[in-house]
């Protein structure tokens, strides 16, 4: 592979797209109001699991501006079901948008009203009457799996949805054989991704045309297309899907959800524009979840820390109708993390429950692989009385051993652990932060400090959820601006910049003449997705396709134009030029002039006009598992190693962040500014799980946490002294050496502060188990340690 | 319903609001100013806040009677000339921006710290935007941001 990082790739360019975002023209859904748009309003059950025995909207069709109400049952023998599952290992399962003869969580839509204005629609949802039958909540993923617990879908008789096992020949007789077996119970607590903009659908149906446009602030908008064709019946090729700009989706935007099905319909019933703005309210009750797996984990070591085996059970909480089973899998397939660890066996369980559906979240079970395996090698190496860095150094997949086939069959594409964690306790300046623990010990102060090495596999792809593969149609008009068509939206991702930077490298256009265009169906290429990492790993290789097949013809162009041949010939300054004789030269512009005008003089063969499309497959998938079951369904592997610094103050329980230091490696970067700035969001985002955020139910299966007062996102008062830097190993599976740069900040901070925490009140014999760590949670352990050794 | 009128970005701009009318949703929907956004409509995100008599407020906390008579800046007053306030530049040119959601309620509380003349502490800025919550770029480059704005920073 080349890696060609010619300028203005690799530099830190301004990001296009920021100029409206600060001007406030920015175009996001909820700003779109075409006329005649009525607005919809959803009622939403306030049990976690109940039968409706009925629902009356009688009053509510009399209210001021109400156009319409439906129902479950209005619409059930309309529509077709919700396509749930997608994974062979799923058990699938017919639902609606709308729940029609029972409730299976907390939150789920029951009703929609449509009217004039978003008022009168909401009030017209307090006059819906709904008459519910309350069943037993299941809520606890353990008991879930009890004989004779309560099933959420009567159709599967009990609540294990999923079922993955894998298992190396003679893993017991490692663990009968080992100096020492690390045993513990450690659980990955239920998060949300929380983007500032909650979900927002507009759908538009033209009777008049007999078509459909659905503006979505989605991540996905041509799978989305085609799962509006599927439910509502009408044909995919009628229906344009149009993401505007998104206000941000960290995963939680990739899937589909039921009011996106359901407006489109009510569109094409009504013939009138349908316009739905979720309040943060409904989006914590109803936006995908992530994390929530417990894991019953071992660890068989020799006495030095050599790690001989790993052994693990997980019990993961999908919710109430699961749509992906990637969390589970991703877990299940990385566990090992960045270990030579080559004995292994895990028993996954995916549980059913009455909490809202589980799906995509920045890190998605990758990063509750990453957590228990760095929480692991800690309470391995405090128990063997090693150092967590030498334990660490000690196990690590060693550089010359890369691309590196772990045990589950995924291949590693590059790596230097030993390196990064180096340089990370080099920034750190690990050796002096022991002593200075040691004399703040002293004085009664409780620092700790907590080492991690986080890898995060990037850029899926699933049969029928296939994010392998990527497209970018590019055109260079007549007047010498080129426009880029690119399959994949973006959603604070920079798209618009870094796919300029590529095209403007290879073609000679210049960036500010390059306008990329993304996230409308109609005139993008197809393509899956915004999500797991995978811009930098596909869509920008396959801008670069695109790029290249244009750079080929200009410059074959200028070669019959100038009779120079094209291997000789160079891009540079506006012009195709001889390399050893710079005077032998042609404008682009003429070029392009004779591309679309003078066509009698082009090479033989090639057509007139300058479109070209490019198409980036990455190599490193496997679609279907070997005999073993191994296989490998993420691409690339960046990584990042961490040093955070706390101090806990042991009369609040506060932590306070006193330093995280981390080296991250993605790869070559196509723009460094734009990753710097994603990773610092992305590592406040894991502060934010490890410390203050949970999504809590209480018995009964009521979301405790559905605003911002209970469920806390860090803000800027928040953020700790943070030192960030790269260390680079390219990517070899695509073109520009990029691996995936969204996600390995995230999950950084949950096993490196649990450390660190676990580091600052070792003297007082706390083990943290259970997570966030909030000051309460703290106080409490510190308690339990206290009464325990007392 | 009661017709109300006030001075928005320096122009007389009036319309109908219910007393119930949100500030943001009279601001969105019935002036269609679109740069202020709604992210949580009870105060905490921050995305919709906008000067209301030369001082910042979420404007999801105020009804839109309330203001009749009242002078309000949104981010569409910001730029001047089609020249892009310091603020916005400065934006701009740290990377403070991902999705650009938050951005304009960022930019009007910095706006509400800078107004008064004075160069703000790194602890007055955090102080200022402690009530916009960012979900993309980890705050960093908004503080470099406001300080850059700032002019020097001691």
């Amino acid at each position: 592979m080349d890696f060609p990082i010619n300028p203005p790739i690799g530099e830190r360019v301004r990001r296009k797209e920021t100029q409206r975002f600060v001007t406030g023209t920015g175009r996001f859904v909820d700003d779109l109001l075409p006329p005649g748009t009525l607005h919809a309003s959803f009622t939403r059950s306030p049990c976690a699991h109940a039968r409706i025995n009925s629902v009356d909207a009688s009053a509510a069709l009399t209210m001021p501006g109400v156009r319409a109400v439906f129902t479950g049952k209005d619409i059930a023998d309309r529509i077709k079901p919700m396509r749930v599952g997608g994974s062979p290992l799923l058990r699938p399962l017919k639902l609606y948008p709308l729940a029609v003869d029972k409730i299976r969580y907390f939150g789920e839509p029951v009703a929609v009203v449509v009217a004039d204005n978003r008022y009168l629609a909401e009030d017209a949802v307090e006059a819906i009457a709904i008459d519910y039958e309350p069943l037993p909540a299941v809520i606890d993923p353990e008991a879930a799996l009890e004989p004779g617990a309560t099933p959420v879908h009567d159709v599967l008789g009990g609540n294990k949805v999923y079922k993955f096992h894998f298992a190396t020949d003679g893993i017991d007789e490692i663990f009968a054989k080992a100096d020492v077996v690390v045993k513990e119970r450690i659980r990955s607590h239920r998060i949300t991704a929380c983007p500032i903009e909650p979900r927002a659908y507009l759908a538009h149906y033209s009777p008049d045309e007999d078509s459909l446009t659905m503006w979505s602030a989605t991540a996905n908008p041509h799978s989305l297309r085609g799962r509006i064709a599927d439910v509502i019946n009408f044909p995919e090729g009628k229906i344009r899907v149009i993401a505007p700009d998104v206000g941000g989706s960290f995963g939680v935007k990739i899937q589909t959800y039921q009011e996106e099905l359901l407006l489109p319909f009510i569109s094409r019933e009504l013939g009138r524009p349908i316009k739905w703005c979720e309040t943060r309210v409904e989006h914590m009750r109803n936006g995908r979840h992530g994390r929530d797996q417990i894991h019953y984990i071992e660890m068989a070591l020799k006495k030095d820390g050599t790690i001989l085996g790993l052994r693990d059970r997980i019990i993961a909480d999908m919710g109430s109708t699961y749509t992906v089973d990637h969390s589970i899998m991703a877990s299940a397939l990385y566990m090992t993390g960045v270990y030579q660890i080559q004995n292994y066996a895990v028993d996954a369980t995916g549980v059913s429950t009455n909490k809202t559906t589980h799906g995509s979240l920045r890190g998605i079970g990758k990063a509750d692989a990453a957590y228990v395996i760095e929480r692991l090698v800690d309470i391995a190496a405090r128990k063997l009385n090693i150092d967590p860095i030498d334990i660490r150094m000690k196990n690590f997949i060693p550089a010359e051993s890369f691309p590196y086939r772990n045990v589950t069959g995924a291949l590693y594409d590059s790596g230097q652990y030993h390196l990064c964690l180096k340089r990370t306790a080099e920034i750190a300046g690990y050796e002096k932060l022991k002593q200075e623990q040691a004399e703040l010990r002293k004085k009664g102060i409780c620092r700790g400090i907590g080492v991690a090495l986080v890898m995060e596999p990037t850029s899926s792809s699933r049969i029928h959820a296939t994010g392998g593969y990527a497209s970018c149609r590019m055109r260079i008009d007549p007047s010498g601006a080129a426009t880029v068509f690119s399959s994949m939206g973006e959603q604070g991702q920079g798209h618009e910049t870094t796919i300029a930077q590529i095209v403007a490298s290879q073609t000679g256009i210049p960036f500010e003449k390059i306008t990329v265009i993304h996230g409308d169906t109609l005139p993008t290429p197809y393509g899956f997705g915004t999500g797991s990492s995978r811009s930098s790993v596909v869509l920008m290789p396959s801008a670069w396709v695109a790029a290249k097949k244009m750079r080929e013809k200009l410059v074959g162009i200028g070669a019959r134009l100038i009779g120079v041949p094209p291997e000789r010939l160079e891009i540079g300054d506006g012009k195709v030029f001889a390399k050893e004789k710079r005077d032998q030269a042609i404008a682009i512009a003429e070029i392009i002039r004779t591309a679309y005008g003078a066509i009698h003089l082009l090479p033989e063969n090639m057509e007139p006009g300058l479109e070209t499309m490019g198409t980036f497959v990455n190599p490193n998938i496997d679609y279907a598992p070997d005999d073993k079951g191994r296989m490998n369904t993420f691409s690339s592997y960046p990584y990042a190693g961490v040093i955070a610094v706390v101090d806990v103050d042991v009369e609040t329980g506060f932590i306070n962040i006193v330093r995280y230091c981390t080296v991250h490696d993605c790869g070559n970067m196509i723009n460094p500014q734009i990753v710097d700035t994603q990773q610092q969001g992305s590592i406040m985002q894991g502060i934010g799980a490890a410390l203050y955020e949970e999504l809590r139910y209480d018995e009964e299966g009521r979301l405790l946490s559905s605003t911002f007062m209970d469920y806390r996102l860090p803000c800027v008062e928040e953020v700790p002294e943070l030192a960030l830097e790269h260390i680079v190993t390219p990517n070899p599976f695509t073109p520009l050496g990029a691996k995936g740069a969204g996600e390995t900040g995230m999950l950084g901070p949950p096993p490196a502060l649990c450390n660190a925490v676990e580091d600052a009140l070792a003297p007082l014999g706390v083990k943290i188990r259970e997570t966030p760590l909030t000051p309460d949670r703290i106080l409490d352990l510190i308690e339990k340690a206290k009464s325990s050794h007392g | 319903m009661a017709n109300i009128s006030l001075t928005v970005n320096g122009e007389t701009r009036s319309g109908e609001a219910e007393s119930r009318t949100l500030l943001v949703h009279f601001l969105r929907d019935t002036l269609r100013l679109t740069g202020t956004h709604v992210g949580c409509v009870v105060g905490r995100c921050g995305a919709c806040t906008v000067m209301w008599n030369g001082a910042p407020v979420k404007s999801c906390m105020v009804f839109a009677v309330q203001t009749d008579g009242d002078e309000v800046v949104t981010v569409e007053g910001l730029a001047r000339d089609k020249r892009l306030h310091p603020l916005q530049e400065a934006f701009w040119k740290k990377d403070a921006v991902e999705c650009g959601y938050c951005t304009p309620g960022m930019l009007m509380s910095a706006y509400g710290l800078l107004s008064n003349g004075k160069t703000p502490t790194e602890a007055e800025i955090k102080k200022a935007i402690s009530g916009n919550l960012c979900r993309c770029t980890g705050y960093g480059n908004i503080v470099a941001a406001i300080r850059e704005a700032a002019g020097n920073f001691k």
